[in-house]
């Protein structure tokens, strides 16, 4: 159920790779992306209709939550930057981008020849009316993204000067503007934007919008006037295809031509079937599975005037906070078993908060925690915890107010996988006298009792974690703990200290190490154990449109940059 | 008054006490769960304190729930407030689809429902009754076994799993659509071209809510017409000499017809509330759906006006089945 699978912005960007790039990039080009279409032809013509599990929660960009919003905005609206499959910025409405010798005044250049879809040009008054917009107005993500702009001046048609407070790194920079759909003056200026529905969508993308019926289906159709590459397909048809099941039959009987999400079981009887292609990647940013552990003290625990709300329970279990007893549950925590059972193998191998799309950012010479049963049981005889009673289960130090090593293990319940996840980590850890009492939760009862209420022992959960691999660090530090953010009372003012330098650091390569310092911290604190990363599954059809791209890092079948290369197959 | 006319006020009174109540515990209900409709289990880093503020200010989270006892207006609540909405017939704003009105979403859904209900009703009350007969009068022989087999096969069957059965023959066999109601972006030339798109696209998912309904239809059916066929006045009417039909359709139909008023406007009220399971399966934007989001993104306004339109449904069905009764049965009226 639509649950909602919450789409944060940072996937979004993440998932519109470059249309047309560069005013010079060729017709047929993928932009910045290095693969090449699979298939080719110079037939025009044909709507392809793509299978979601959802539709879009609302027309008007600055509400949207879910994913399937923001799949239609990259379509139907352009943004200053974009972000490539390979997870390089790269110019869209803007070309070029400087910033001054203090680091404080982006000057940001624009192309001139975009129009929105009504005719009405695109200058710089709409860009800067934009980034306004979203600063000024309380929407639940994008705001985020343009806050930090305190200034936005208009300098001439083609150009405008961002200014911040503080330095902001060049991904930082990069990121936030590839959030910024620009919306047009005319038509929003009027509007209270909080409540306009924009059921015309005018914006000035590759695609405009033809009708679209709540619950059912979203119709686009190519915009000819678009100044980038124009679309080869006469349009494109979302179909909000609720059950798994029907998606795939739809896909075999050529009822739609492609599906961006299905379960891992349906691979094998898509790959054997005719004309159809699965293609699995890391999504931009990613996302990841996460256990962890509720370590919040008496000192820290968020009291109500904090969190504004009620003040934090923090009935963690004792023996957590004993970072020898965290270390041994991710000795005793076979990843790759959970990966099979989780992903029917699709998932690769998770370490911390930071994921394999980050690139550069992971940390892969970290030494994880081995699979070691043995090695766990030697660091709990080690740190003196002994299973008395011959139970099996290991008895709590004397100076712990808890009898044994019996932890509450929750999860959401909208999650297929996670109930058999729970029992597997139940399995191993019993190997070491660790027991543990299952209970899956509604998301928002699971909410509630995580953060920051902090009434819980262990929660498998999952993040989506942002394009700019700074961005989810933010969960482990002090002062996140009173908004529930940081859902584990992990409090290190060490860590915190340098996750406040990288996100102003300017140079790269210092970035770099003191991201990877802080995985480091992470891992050896053993804050999270992260047992894998999704994977998207996508498919389609061969044998109606050519053109589909494969061999990415990341995958986005619906983003603009797949859908201006795709050909009818004649 | 007229002894009728007094059973009916009497009906119609009773129905509006349970609809009182229905009104507040539809209130209470929701809110005493926990979690936030503001935050709604959003885990993103993007979120910060102060758009969850705002977002409980803009719908009216901040008051409190029943009393106001920290000064200020006593009736100041948000249960006041839902009460005199109420009483304009505004059901409010979703707070999931923040720019419509409640009662225009219950609107659009119920109309789809009642699409995909009206016609599986009608075909599952033809057939379920035509078939329970059938069977009590060829009680105890081959084409009786086989359709109490078949029905008790169609009752027992998880409904989605009928469905998704339905659905993948249909789909590879007949061609026919996996979902949505229309074809998307169809123009039609006639009249004729519509109720042909229509149809299409009704065929499976009324097909398998009429079949799991058909059963228990059939099976009631059939034991209140075999219960029928034992009483005495029946053994007269064979006496006098009347034939089958006569005896079905003068004597027995209409008394075996009182246990299936009950059952139909039962499962009439309920399935107003969305066949959700069918519902889910073929992407059916009705009520049920509706119903299934707004629980998962705590969407209280839709959530009472669904839980609202249900009770009424389902007091209205019950009404007209007493109604029914009443015309079926004259001895009810005097009781």
């Amino acid at each position: 159920m639509r649950r909602s699978r919450i789409f944060p912005i940072i996937g979004a960007i993440g998932l519109a790779l470059a249309a047309c790039t560069t005013p010079q990039s060729s017709p047929s080009g993928g932009g910045g992306s290095s693969a090449e279409p699979s298939g080719g032809g110079t037939a025009t013509g044909g709507t392809v209709k793509i299978g979601l599990p959802g539709y879009p929660d609302y027309l008007n960009p600055g509400l949207a939550v879910l994913a399937e919003s923001y799949t239609i905005y990259e379509l139907v609206y352009d943004t200053p930057i974009t972000v490539t499959a390979t997870g390089e910025f790269v110019p869209k409405l803007a070309t070029e981008w400087s910033v001054s010798e203090d680091g404080l005044t982006w000057t940001v250049v624009l192309r001139d020849d975009a129009t929105f879809h009504d005719g009405e040009p695109l200058d710089a008054t709409d860009v800067a009316f934009s980034i306004e917009l979203y600063r000024d107005t309380v929407f639940p993500l994008l705001t985020s993204y343009a806050e930090p702009f305190v200034d936005v001046t208009v300098v001439d048609e083609t150009t405008i000067e961002l200014t911040t407070v503080d330095p902001m790194s060049q991904p930082l920079f990069e990121g936030n503007l590839a959030a910024i759909y620009v919306l047009p003056e005319h038509i929003w200026a009027s509007e209270d934007p909080l409540e306009f529905e924009n059921a015309e969508m005018i914006g000035s993308g590759p695609f405009t919008l033809v009708e679209a019926q709540q619950g059912e289906f979203v119709q686009l159709a190519t915009n000819p006037e678009y100044w980038g590459t124009v679309a080869a397909i006469d349009g494109v048809i979302f179909q909000t295809i609720t059950n798994a099941d029907a998606r795939i039959t739809a896909l075999t009987n050529s009822q739609v031509d492609a599906l961006t999400e299905f379960p891992a079981t349906a691979i094998s009887t898509l790959e054997n079937a005719e004309d159809i292609v699965v293609n699995t990647a890391e999504t931009p940013g990613g996302q990841l599975r996460d256990i962890f552990f509720n370590v919040t003290t008496a000192e820290n625990c968020p009291t109500a005037e904090e969190t504004g709300g009620a003040a934090g329970v923090c009935s963690g279990h004792p023996a957590l906070k004993d970072v020898a007893v965290r270390r041994a549950l991710a000795h005793a925590t076979d990843k790759e078993q959970l990966i099979q059972v989780a992903t029917l193998g699709t998932g690769s191998q998770g370490l911390s908060l930071v994921t394999r799309s980050h690139g550069d950012f992971f940390a892969s010479e970290i030494e994880d925690y081995a699979f070691d049963i043995d090695e766990a049981n030697r660091l709990l005889d080690d740190a003196g915890y002994e299973d008395t009673n011959g139970d099996g289960v290991r008895e709590c130090l004397p100076d712990q107010d808890c009898d044994d090593l019996t932890f509450r293990l929750n999860f959401p319940d909208d999650s297929d996988t996670a109930p058999r996840e729970a029992d597997q980590l139940g399995d191993t850890w019993s190997q070491i006298g660790v027991a543990v009492q299952i209970q899956g939760f509604e998301a928002r009862a699971l909410t509630a009792l995580c953060c920051p209420g902090f009434d819980y022992d262990i929660m498998i959960w999952s993040w989506y974690t942002d394009i700019d691999a700074g961005g989810l660090l933010a969960v482990a530090t002090c002062e996140e703990i009173p908004s529930g953010f940081n859902e584990t009372g992990y409090c290190n003012p060490e860590y915190d200290t340098l996750n406040d330098e990288q996100a102003v650091e300017l140079d790269r390569d210092t970035r770099i190490a003191q991201i990877h310092e802080l995985q480091q911290i992470l891992i050896d604190d053993v804050v999270y154990i992260v047992p894998y990363y999704f994977v998207s599954i996508q498919a389609w059809r061969t044998d109606t449109f050519t053109g589909w791209i494969e061999g990415t890092p990341t995958i986005g079948l619906e983003d603009p940059t797949q859908l201006v290369v795709l050909r009818p197959n004649e | 008054m007229s002894q009728r006319g007094g059973y009916l006020l009497r009906k119609v009174g009773w129905a509006l006490v349970t609809l009182a109540v229905v009104i507040t515990l539809n209130f209470l209900l929701f809110r005493i769960l926990p979690g936030d409709p503001a935050t709604a289990g959003v885990r993103d880093p993007r979120l910060n304190q102060a758009a969850i503020e705002d977002l409980r200010a803009r719908f009216g989270l901040d008051k409190p729930v029943i009393l106001n006892l920290e000064g200020g207006n006593p009736f100041d609540t948000q249960f006041t407030a839902y009460l005199a909405a109420l009483a304009r017939g505004d059901l409010g704003t979703s707070f999931a689809y923040r720019d419509r009105d409640v009662s225009e979403l219950l609107g659009e859904a119920l109309v789809n429902t009642l699409w995909l209900i009206l016609p599986a009703e009608f075909f599952a009350i033809v057939f379920g009754v035509a078939l329970g007969l059938f069977a009590a009068w060829r009680r105890g022989r081959t084409a009786d076994v086989a359709s109490v087999t078949f029905s008790l096969f169609m009752w027992a069957l998880p409904i989605f799993f009928l469905g998704i059965i339905l659905l993948i023959a249909g789909v590879t066999w007949f061609d026919l659509p996996v979902a949505g109601r229309l074809t998307i972006g169809a123009e039609y030339a006639s009249l004729a071209d519509l109720a042909w798109d229509v149809g299409r696209h009704l065929l499976l998912p009324t097909l398998t809510l009429g079949l799991a309904l058909l059963g228990e239809y059939m099976l009631i059916m059939r034991s209140s017409v075999l219960e029928i066929f034992g009483e005495d006045y029946i053994l007269t009417a064979r006496a006098k000499g009347l034939s089958t039909y006569r005896i079905i359709r003068h004597h027995a139909l209409r008394n075996a017809m009182l246990p299936m008023v009950t059952l139909i406007a039962l499962t009439l009220g309920f399935t107003v509330a969305g066949a959700i399971q069918v519902e889910a399966v073929f992407s059916w934007p009705g009520l049920g759906s509706l119903t299934v989001n707004a629980v998962s993104d705590r969407d209280y306004p839709v959530l009472q006006g669904a839980f609202l339109l249900l009770a009424v449904s389902v007091i209205v069905a019950n009404l007209a089945a007493e109604v029914v009764y009443g015309w079926l049965d004259p001895r009810v009226v005097e009781d």
